[in-house]
């Protein structure tokens, strides 16, 4: 039941709040609500009023009346710190699955000063002190992020208790833009590249096969032949020569060399040979099925694979109740413009 | 789910630390809430809850640590004995009150997080009520809620710790925010219905507080003489009566026993309870007058000779006194009447009354009575008076605030011996000689004389006002006043007990911080009856604005309000207050930075297209949408291309050249008279009057 109504109240605000990048609170998306210290300073009040009334205390009333007040006037000033508040999603972040996908915003003030106030998504709030009048200020905002792929906070919660935490005005922002969550690295096993490579397969490997030897540590599963023994006796350290050799093809790194592994795991470990190839400055390729990006070696290209494997057989989020295309040149009349929307949806 | 202000995402153990600026404003809070109590509370109270206090501002700034759970509760336990202990078993609001101050003490050894603050806000909030029951002067009304303005700023400072401009920023703020609420608070104040009590809670707080009490030894009134403590305060409708005339009956002494005068008739046991506060309203007529008492706990009320009971909260009972219905614990307002004085005297009076009259101890005091004996030899009754009175104005007594110790047959000793007496000592003594005498006496207690307020407008009746003197029962005449103190020291009745003690210096002499003491001093003076003058208009207006001075104003107003249209008029206060907030908020956000006047006339300028069939579609630019009007209302062509030229204009200009401020008005101008112009061509088509019947723009469906 509860579910329902929650679901239910999900949509109705989805529904109030549109996706945007840009957003104004006003009226119309600021709620506001005492908070439990709220309610109870109404208890207390309650007791004050009892009070004088059994004591016919005039001056208990007065105190009563007055916080009452100050009670009202305060849901006045804390909607009013929020009001005219615009955020504006300035960039989306990158990051890992698992890390928090930092998003900044800029939050500017509208007539009043905004102060103290959070932004949260999820468990994760940030405090912002204080937003002169018509100034702005960055914020920059964690979102933690599960899976790689386009994040998109479902809803970022603005909130503010000022001035005295007895209510809490509270809004929500609804970014457009999406974070590009690049597939939480792990270590590859070695396999070959099924790309043909011409001038590449037959004399990359040296004789001996361990020219282009790379020291890594041991790990279980490691061919015990593998392991320099000499150095393990100078360093006492289990050192793998990982041979080039072994892992087929040098300059490209293949989805489907992992054959019947998760697509998934396949792009975790793709995700972490596209950073230790960066890493090194080799040059190499990245070959996904319908996708596939030319050996280069520069970091821009480093982060254009793990793009490309981030959102791999992802659809780039869209709202049904997206802002309407232009509306950023003149973002003011979202009010008309939001009139409008309903008729064409 | 946490609830008390930290989000969720902050853990308790970040909440640890709680700013000590809003720390530091909460202890001073409680300070100043203390100082209201200081009169009342236990000396070792007080010093624990500074104590208390203390060591928490000690822990926040990290030179001590908070108790643990162990100690704290040891801590408790010892002092809730020692509460116990001292309040022996007595349970009364003011001992209550003195737990729930040491129940805060307490709480600030637990003052960890978010919660707990909240937790403490609120119970000193809940003491600063508790002190108005116990003070309601102006000067403590304004400490109290100076001390409620604190812990607001203390809450603003918690919730914006880093907030900038510092205390003068957040007072201004709050002051900002009362300023604009004070309204809303006035006419609640006023328009509130003073319901009666739900239940009653006995205030009686069962310590003896300064007044007179219903008995009297030689030497009980000179105390009170020593007390400037306020008694109550007086407006008469017509001229103030004579100093000389102002004996304020009290209680009636009529049984004497071991030297010790006190009530014969048991006074009824009535359970403790609430009375009216505010008794008599309206215009006082010119015989009326009003009294303002001080809480005595007691149910006796003082009035002039002669009155007669005006308001209903209290009654006259036999021997012309007045009595309340219930024990008065807080300050109380009646009012009475000067009846006519020449009213038929009583003509006989009861047999058992008599006796009553005329009971004396079998034995002691010989000299008294032989002198009684010898009067009544030679004179009649009236003639025993007059020749008391006579001998105390002619030998040398002397009226005195530093009576020697009369301990055995105190009543000889005085007349023959000493002479030196307090009123209480020669009231009593003439009561005993006029019953030996066979004349019924009785001694009364009450007040004598008065000084004027500031102005002159009303009278204050101070503790020193206090004064015993005689009525005897005279065949024909009924019963008479007879005050030897009259007779002894004039000035003390004509003019006060200042002057009357002034050649011995003993007018409060132990009463140093009193005001009244240094009355020589003109400033002093001026500026105590000034104060007073305040707190009487404020007791009588504002503390004492209760039930019937509500009834009474209201009646006054059009309409003949009762308490059922208080009810919704004080909801439709609460109501248009919030109706108000609403409004100022929705039209500040309406008029706020976000829509300047181009987008209200863009706004307009897409609505009238809706009306005329064109509406704006999703993301179109006012160039296409132009287009497409002059396409379906060729009349508005030219006026709608113009307009989105201009507004295109407006908003691609580039940033580098700014628009002057008169440029962007002009260009404001244009957009609003094309506007106008583009309505009367649309009218003129006649496309426009469908509008009327589709008033909202949105209902008119667009299907692309």
């Amino acid at each position: 039941m509860s579910r329902l109504i929650r679901s239910r109240f999900q949509s109705w605000i989805n529904r109030r709040i549109p996706r945007s990048d840009v957003q104004v609170l006003t009226q119309r998306n600021l709620f506001i609500l005492p908070t439990a210290a709220g309610v109870m300073f109404g208890l207390l009040l309650l007791i004050m009023l009892l009070t004088g009334i059994n004591y016919q205390n005039s001056l208990i009333y007065l105190v009563t009346f007055l916080l009452g007040a100050v009670f009202v006037g305060a849901m006045h000033q804390t909607h009013r710190n929020l009001s005219g508040l615009e955020f504006t999603l300035v960039q989306a972040g990158e990051g890992f699955a698992g890390d928090n996908i930092v998003f900044r915003l800029r939050a500017a003030a509208g007539k009043d000063d905004a102060i103290a106030f959070t932004l949260s998504v999820d468990d994760l709030s940030v405090p912002v002190g204080h937003v002169p009048a018509g100034q702005s200020v960055d914020v920059a905002l964690p979102v933690p992020s599960a899976f790689r792929g386009y994040l998109q906070p479902d809803r970022i919660r603005i909130e503010t208790r000022f001035p005295f935490g007895l209510l809490k005005a509270w809004s929500w922002m609804r970014p457009v833009s999406a974070a590009v969550v690049f597939p939480r690295p792990i270590v590859a096993p070695d396999v070959v590249s099924a790309v043909e490579d011409g001038e590449q397969t037959s004399n990359s490997r040296s004789p001996e096969g361990n020219d282009h030897a790379e020291l890594r540590p041991w790990r279980e599963g490691d061919m015990s032949q593998r392991i320099m023994w000499k150095r393990f006796a100078r360093s006492g350290q289990m050192v793998v020569a990982d041979w080039e050799a072994d892992k087929g093809n040098p300059h490209w790194l293949d989805f489907n060399a992992f054959a019947g592994t998760d697509h998934e795991l396949r792009l975790s470990y793709l995700s972490w040979l596209v950073i230790e190839r960066g890493k090194s400055g080799a040059r190499f390729g990245l070959n996904l099925p319908g996708q596939v990006i030319e050996p280069e070696s520069s970091t821009t290209h480093t982060t254009r694979c793990l793009r490309a494997l981030a959102v791999w057989g992802e659809e780039k989020p869209r709202d049904a109740f997206a802002a309407p295309h232009g509306t950023r040149h003149y973002t003011t009349i979202k009010k008309s413009a939001g009139a409008a929307r309903g008729v064409h949806s | 789910m946490s609830v008390w202000g930290v989000s969720r995402s902050e853990p308790e153990t970040q909440s640890d630390s709680l700013p000590s600026r809003a720390l530091l404003w909460l202890i001073v809070s409680f300070v100043v809430l203390l100082t209201p109590q200081v009169d009342r509370l236990p000396l070792w109270l007080i010093l624990v809850c500074t104590a208390l206090a203390g060591w928490r501002w000690l822990a926040q700034q990290g030179r001590v640590r908070l108790p643990g759970r162990w100690l704290r509760t040891g801590i408790m336990l010892i002092l809730v004995a020692v509460y116990l202990i001292t309040v022996q078993g007595s349970f009364t609001v003011d001992t209550a009150a003195s737990f729930f101050v040491l129940a805060v003490g307490l709480k600030w050894l637990e003052t960890r997080t978010v919660r707990d603050f909240y937790v403490l806000f609120y119970i000193l909030v809940y003491l600063a009520t508790v002190n108005f029951l116990f003070h309601q002067e102006i000067h403590w009304a304004l400490v109290n809620i100076g001390a409620i303005v604190l812990l607001l700023i203390g809450l603003q400072v918690l919730n914006a710790p880093d907030l900038p401009g510092g205390m003068k920023a957040s007072l201004c703020r709050l002051g900002g925010m009362l300023l604009k609420v004070l309204p809303v608070v006035v006419l609640l104040f006023v328009f509130f219905p003073r319901m009666d009590p739900l239940w009653s809670v006995p205030l009686v707080s069962g310590q003896a507080s300064t007044g007179i009490s219903d008995t009297m030894r030689p030497g009980d009134i000179s105390n009170l003489a020593q007390s400037s403590e306020r008694a109550f305060r007086v407006t008469f409708g017509g001229a103030i009566p004579e100093n000389r005339d102002r004996y304020w009956r009290g209680l009636i002494l009529d049984s004497l026993d071991d030297g010790t005068w006190r009530q014969s008739g048991v006074e009824p046991y009535r359970s403790p309870g609430r009375v009216n506060v505010d008794g008599g309203v309206g215009e006082l007529a010119a015989n009326e007058y009003d009294v303002l008492m001080e809480a005595t706990d007691q149910r006796w009320a003082f009035a002039l000779e002669g009155s007669e009971a005006v308001s209903d909260n209290l009654v006259k009972e036999s021997n012309n006194l007045f009595r309340f219905r219930r024990p008065a614990d807080s300050s109380i307002r009646y009012r009475l009447a000067l009846g006519d004085t020449d009213k038929p005297p009583m003509q006989s009076l009861e047999q058992r009354q008599a006796g009553r009259y005329l009971q004396l101890p079998a034995q002691g005091n010989p000299r008294a009575r032989a002198l009684a004996d010898e009067l009544k030899k030679s004179n009649n009754d009236i003639g025993v008076i007059q020749s008391l009175l006579g001998r105390f104005r002619e030998q040398p007594y002397f009226y005195t605030l530093r009576p020697p110790e009369m301990p055995n047959d105190g009543i000889d000793n005085l007349l023959f011996e000493e002479k030196r007496g307090f009123c209480a000592h020669y009231a009593g003594a003439t009561t005993f000689v006029l019953r030996s005498a066979g004349i019924p006496a009785r001694v009364v207690v009450g007040y004598q004389g008065g000084e004027a307020g500031a102005g002159g407008d009303y009278l204050i009746v101070r503790q020193y006002d206090a004064h015993a003197w005689v009525e005897a029962w005279v065949k024909g005449r009924g019963w008479v006043r007879v005050d030897p103190t009259a007779a002894i020291a004039p000035d003390r009745i004509e003019s006060g007990l200042r002057d009357a003690v002034a050649d011995e210096g003993s007018f409060l002499e132990n009463n140093w911080t009193s005001a009244q003491r240094y009355g020589d001093v003109a400033i002093v003076q001026w500026a105590s009856l000034q104060l007073d003058r305040i707190n009487y208009q404020w007791q009588r207006w504002v503390v004492g604005y209760q039930g019937q001075s509500q009834l009474d104003l209201m009646s006054r107003l059009p309409g003949g309000f009762g308490m059922r249209e208080l009810g919704y008029l004080t909801a439709g206060i609460v109501g248009a207050a919030l109706l108000i907030v609403g409004l100022l908020s929705a039209l500040q956000i309406r008029r706020g930075a976000g829509r300047d006047g181009y987008s209200r006339a863009l706004a307009a300028w897409h609505r009238l297209c809706g009306q005329v069939g064109v509406p704006v579609r999703q993301g179109e630019t006012p160039a296409a949408l132009a287009a497409r009007l002059a396409i379906a209302e060729p009349a508005v062509a030219d006026s709608a291309r113009l307009f989105a030229r201009t507004v295109n204009s407006h908003y691609y200009r580039p940033q580098i050249e700014p628009q002057s401020a008169r440029d962007n008005d002009d260009d404001l101008k244009r957009l609003r008279r094309l506007l106008v112009t583009m309505k009367r061509q649309l009218h003129r088509s006649g496309k426009l009057r469908s509008a009327f019947l589709h008033p909202s723009p949105q209902s008119g469906k667009h299907s692309d």
